[in-house]
């Protein structure tokens, strides 16, 4: 009954229409937000990696200027709020998306974050090459958390291997390895990606725990060790992932300091905001049709959002959508068709401004967490100051598929150590992974190199 | 020096003693050694000229595995390519014992029909919720629960290469079997057809287990509850498992039992007694044994067959896309599996079986493309085809997966897939296919007079997943053609490819055809089009939801063509009428897509002899699937295996 005086903000926003930029409305923010990390000693860096899928306008996305005092180009421009968070770096490539076999999106798509060869299969041999750079800070400070990572996206695994090029179309798929052979699942439910979180702390909705889980997973463990001895070597290394998922929630389940942390964190405010959001997923369920994909974006943001402000994880990878996604973007003004066969414009100057204009429906909505977090204090800063959220595609423009000069934005200052509110451009075919190495360096993650890295980036470390 | 003075002795000797033995392990004595001096400089992990790496390939049984591969690597050392003329060349006696030793490892492995090996597979999330259906009685959407999965081999899900294990896979396992388990225990029905009655001590019972503890610390007790507990959990584990239990595997999930069971003495009986036992079952739904489709390895050399627990377990999830039922695992029991016509008359009867429609719908709806239409996402342009909505969509799907059903079960002829008189529809379907006289949301089959629409070519299904959101794409669809029906599969385009105006406005105004000639008059685009083009812009009288059409608005469309091989058609039906004529290539692809989809894993080279054969099954007799799907399930490496070559882990962490 009291839906129906309850006007949600995401109404609201849909009343505004879909295709106008919306910055974070600050009036609607909780005022005074602030995180369970409000004292000065030092706030842990949050991690995210936002994938865009097809490339960019090539010509709307580097600013004219370089240094400090640029102008946003029209595709970034929905960053003008957080212009002095944010580092747009140019001329980073990802060299190892090139190899003899590599197709146009797969091999610039499960590498990304690995920044080394994927191997080209249609299933049998799968490999990203190595770890992904969430993984390895995952790894590192993971423990401290609840979740060691969480990753998210739109859309499912796009199914069936295309032949022509040999790929199976997981590497469209998965940006994130735990291991070169293991991709991780992707959430891509609102309803199913909160509740994982945080469903015990939404008032009447908690569901009570499993008190026998603990025996249940003793038993299945020893039966997995048992089956493994009988198999045969790849078997068994197959059976190592069982095992290893198997642990992973085990310790998590008896991990009662993390626990305790987590519950903790869950401030007033956070409850407030849980609340709410609770209740657009709620809404959103049922009055989902389909075509306009922001709104699902932005639960996907928001919960990410909660993920950081309550420290429940430290590292997110979200995908806007697969490789080659060909999401129906005719919902933005202007926009008739489909974003791959878009982004294949031929030069068309009709089919350029359709794709600028899906480029910029991405920017917002990075801009929009951007601001969202910015919108949370943690002591004398921002969630946003101590966070690293990097935007990137596997590729500069759709119709030439071209890896080098990879469109790249880097917001947050990871607590102080990046300096941000600059423009660089770096020397020609700078390898993406030496942006990878700094972000490990500035979160004291000392580690000699990663992927094909031959060094960190010059300013950009304080 | 010294020591290449001696191989060089060693070698010619070698020459003369290969013509004779078939040395198992001729490879890594013989062949490797000359590898590693003349080809692994440039092709090592480190380096991979070319994306070619033998330092790989340090075992045998690896270069049997990969032999398509070693073919090529043959071709360019039998043409002296390599070594490229920039480093020395081969020495005469080298070249020909790699030429002949490469050959002979390669045709050893064919003619002594080496299965490949087939990777633990999980169940796939069809598999689960079939499996959970048969076993418990318990409806679950797996689908829509667990994260997705990627596809594999030939294509579809439940290849074991492409399917993981992670965390959060786990936990909704976890949560899906604590579901499941609650549904079940809900339906008093259900909860009884597999707990078939209320454990209860009677207070003499009681008493009298009572008095005996008083006397002995290991007294038997009087209708103990895990004696009764053992009596449900162990039927409901062996079919779960496929097979049945060991000891210590009842001992656990007993302990687990006995664990639940005193830890609960608030409770009361049968209560009691079957909140220990579900507990039971969750661990029973979570285990590998459940979850993985294992084949285990015990330490023996070359080829042997599948034990018949596994074979039954292949043969199921195959043909129903689930566990085998009692008749299965009572023949696996006997051992009578491995007899070959008791595998036709199983064969014969689990096609006739209801569940095989699972089969006909998993596999008709990966290979064709359907699945699809049924996903939540958007295929068609809302804005241009309003009419074009999830009904419709689930409509087609269906349509598909009948067809398909019938012909496996009662046309028996697969060619038909590609062309025939019928199609199934529903009231629904009727009309926006335009068919009279049928009524009612059931499917049923019907004549087709516009002989454009019977078989997969007239289905909208098929021609709207292949057309792009706001127009029809000739060259997706020609595609389409030729990897799905014919099993050959382009080149990728160029990098700098282009695509046609996305708007059929733009298109109709030139003409669409004429763009594709003009696109074609590009020589790197012309070898591959040439091919491509004709077969889709043959069905261009059906518009991008499938729907026929005479003209793009004013301009009327020209479905005639000529194929690659200079034969001339006009529209789809004459289309129809030559692909049927590709017998030997349509007979190869079914072949090789069924092997795929049976095995759960990628066609090998060493798969090539059981493809030719499969391939002159479908010939001899018609393209029956029942005796196709019969020689296969006989086939080797339906019903063999071999141990993988990389040593195994013996310390399990």
């Amino acid at each position: 009954m009291s839906k129906k005086w309850h006007i949600s903000r995401r109404r609201m926003l849909k009343g505004m229409g879909a295709c106008i930029a919306l910055p974070f409305l600050e009036a609607m923010a909780l005022p005074g937000m602030s995180s369970p990390y409000s004292g000065s000693a030092g706030s842990p860096v949050r991690n995210a990696f936002l994938y865009l899928p097809n490339g960019v306008h090539p010509d709307l996305w580097s600013p004219a200027q370089t240094g400090r005092n640029f102008e946003l180009s029209r595709q970034l421009s929905p960053l003008k709020n957080v212009k002095d968070d944010i580092l747009i770096l140019g001329e980073l490539m990802n060299k190892n998306s090139i190899f003899e076999g590599a197709d146009g999106h797969y091999a610039k798509t499960a590498s990304i974050l690995t920044c080394l060869p994927i191997k080209q299969t249609i299933g049998d041999n799968i490999s990203s090459g190595g770890i992904s750079v969430d993984q390895v800070i995952a790894n590192a400070v993971g423990n401290e958390t609840l979740f060691p990572s969480l990753e998210y996206g739109l859309d499912r695994i796009a199914t069936g291997v295309d032949i022509n090029v040999g790929f199976t179309r997981l590497y469209a798929s998965s940006i994130s390895w735990k291991t070169a052979t293991q991709p991780l699942s992707k959430e891509i439910d609102p309803r199913l990606a909160f509740d994982r979180l945080f469903r015990s702390f939404v008032p009447g909705k908690a569901a009570k725990e499993d008190p026998w889980k603990r025996s249940v997973l003793d038993a299945v463990m020893e039966d997995a060790r048992n089956l493994k001895k009988n198999l045969g070597r790849s078997d068994q290394d197959k059976l190592s992932e069982y095992l290893e998922s198997i642990r992973s929630v085990e310790k998590r389940i008896t991990s009662e300091a993390n626990k305790e942390k987590f519950a903790a964190n869950i401030t007033p405010d956070i409850v407030k905001e849980l609340k709410r959001l609770d209740q657009d997923i709620d809404e959103y369920v049922e009055m989902y049709a389909g075509v306009d994909v922001t709104e699902k974006t932005r639960l996907m943001l928001d919960i990410m959002a909660l993920a950081f402000w309550s420290d429940a994880t430290r590292v997110i990878t979200f995908m806007f959508g697969n490789a080659v996604s060909n999401r129906n973007f005719s919902f933005l003004e202007g926009v008739n068709g489909a974003h791959h066969s878009i982004s294949h414009h031929m030069d068309d100057p009709v089919l350029m401004e359709q794709y600028a204009r899906i480029t910029t429906w991405h920017v917002e909505q990075y801009a929009y967490f951007l601001e969202k977090l910015k919108s949370i204090k943690e002591g004398d800063k921002t969630l946003l100051d101590n966070s690293m959220i990097t935007f990137v595609s596997g590729l500069r423009d759709g119709n030439r598929h071209s890896p080098r000069n990879v469109p790249l934005v880097v917001a947050g200052k990871a607590g102080g150590k990046l300096k941000t509110g600059q423009h660089i451009i770096y020397e020609k075919n700078t390898p993406l992974a030496n942006l990878y190495l700094s972000m490990l360096h500035a979160q004291n993650i000392e580690v000699e190199s990663f992927g094909d890295s031959t060094g960190t980036l010059n300013g950009i470390l304080v | 020096m010294v020591r290449s003075v001696i191989s060089i002795a060693t070698l010619s000797c070698m020459v003369v003693a290969m013509a004779h033995a078939q040395e198992a392990n001729l490879y890594e004595t013989t062949l490797r050694p000359i590898l590693e001096k003349r080809c692994i400089e440039c092709h090592n992990t480190g380096n991979t000229k070319g994306g070619v790496n033998i330092d790989n390939y340090k075992e045998q049984a690896r270069v049997v595995k990969d032999g398509a591969f070693w073919l090529k690597v043959l071709d360019q050392i039998k043409n002296r390519d390599m070594p490229p003329s920039t480093e020395p060349p081969l020495p005469d006696n080298e070249y020909e014992i790699l030429v002949k030793g490469i050959d002979s490892v390669l045709q050893s492995s064919l003619r002594e029909r080496v299965p490949g090996h087939v990777v633990i597979r999980r169940l796939s999330h069809t598999e689960y919720q079939y499996t959970i259906l048969d076993l418990l009685g318990v409806e679950f959407d797996a689908k829509s629960y667990f994260p997705s999965d990627a596809s594999g081999g030939g294509g579809f899900d439940n290849q074991g290469g492409a399917l993981f294990f992670t965390p959060l896979k786990f936990e909704r396992y976890y949560d899906a079997a604590e579901e499941i388990i609650g549904q079940l225990r809900a339906d008093v029905e259900k909860w009884h057809a597999i707990v078939p009655f209320d454990y209860k001590q009677t207070w003499w019972q009681r008493l009298a287990n009572w008095v005996k503890s008083l006397f002995s610390d290991n007294y038997r007790e009087i209708n103990a509850p895990e004696v009764a507990a053992e009596k449900v959990i162990v039927p409901v584990a062996t079919k779960a498992y496929r097979r049945f239990l060991r000891e210590d595997e009842k001992d656990r999930l007993i302990e687990l039992f006995s664990s639940v069971y005193d830890a609960t003495d608030t409770l009361s009986n049968p209560h009691r007694f079957n909140e220990a036992v579900a507990q039971a079952f969750k661990a029973v739904l979570v285990s590998p044994h459940f979850l993985y489709r294992a084949e285990e390895e015990p330490r023996v050399r070359g080829v042997y067959p599948l034990s018949n627990f596994e074979l039954a377990t292949r043969l199921s999830y195959f043909l129903w896309s689930s566990m085998p039922d009692e008749e299965l695992f009572s023949l696996a029991y006997q051992g009578k599996l491995q007899d070959t016509l008791v595998l036709e008359q199983q064969v014969k009867r689990m096609l006739a079986d209801p569940k095989a429609k699972r089969f006909a719908e998993s596999f008709a709806a990966q290979w064709l493309g359907v699945s699809k239409l049924l996903e939540n996402t958007q295929i068609v342009d809302p804005e241009r085809f309003p009419e074009f909505d999830m009904t419709i969509r689930k409509a087609l799907y269906r349509e598909t997966v009948e067809y398909f059903y019938y012909v496996l079960t009662g046309s028996r002829n697969m060619l038909e897939l590609i062309n025939s008189n019928y199609t199934f529809v529903n009231e629904e379907l009727a009309k926006y296919y335009g068919i009279e006289g049928v009524t009612g949301p059931e499917f049923r089959k019907v004549d087709v007079t516009e002989r454009w629409r019977g078989g997969v070519l007239g289905m909208a299904g098929v021609l709207t997943t292949t057309s792009l959101p706001t127009r029809t794409s000739p060259v997706l669809r020609g595609k389409w053609v030729m990897e799905q029906l014919l099993g050959v599969s382009p080149p990728p385009p160029p990098a700098e490819v282009a695509e046609l105006p996305k708007d059929e406005k733009s298109h109709s105004a030139v003409g669409l055809r004429k763009l594709l000639e003009r696109h074609r008059s590009d020589p790197a685009c012309f070898s591959c089009h040439v091919k491509m083009d004709p077969l889709g812009l043959g069905l261009e009288n059906f518009d991008a939801v499938g729907r026929w059409r005479d003209s793009y608005g004013s301009v009327a469309i020209d479905p005639s063509g000529v194929l690659a091989d200079g034969q001339k058609f006009n529209g789809p039906v004459e289309l129809k009428e030559l692909l049927l004529q590709e017998k030997q290539r349509i007979a190869r692809n079914f072949a090789s897509r069924m092997l795929s989809y049976a095995l759960g894993r990628s066609v090998l080279f060493t798969d090539e002899p059981a493809l030719r054969q499969l391939e002159q099954c479908l010939i001899d007799n018609n393209f029956d699937p029942q005796v196709f799907i019969a020689t296969l399930v006989k086939s080797y490496p339906f019903r063999m295996k071999i141990n993988d070559f990389r040593k195994k882990v013996d310390e399990i962490i």
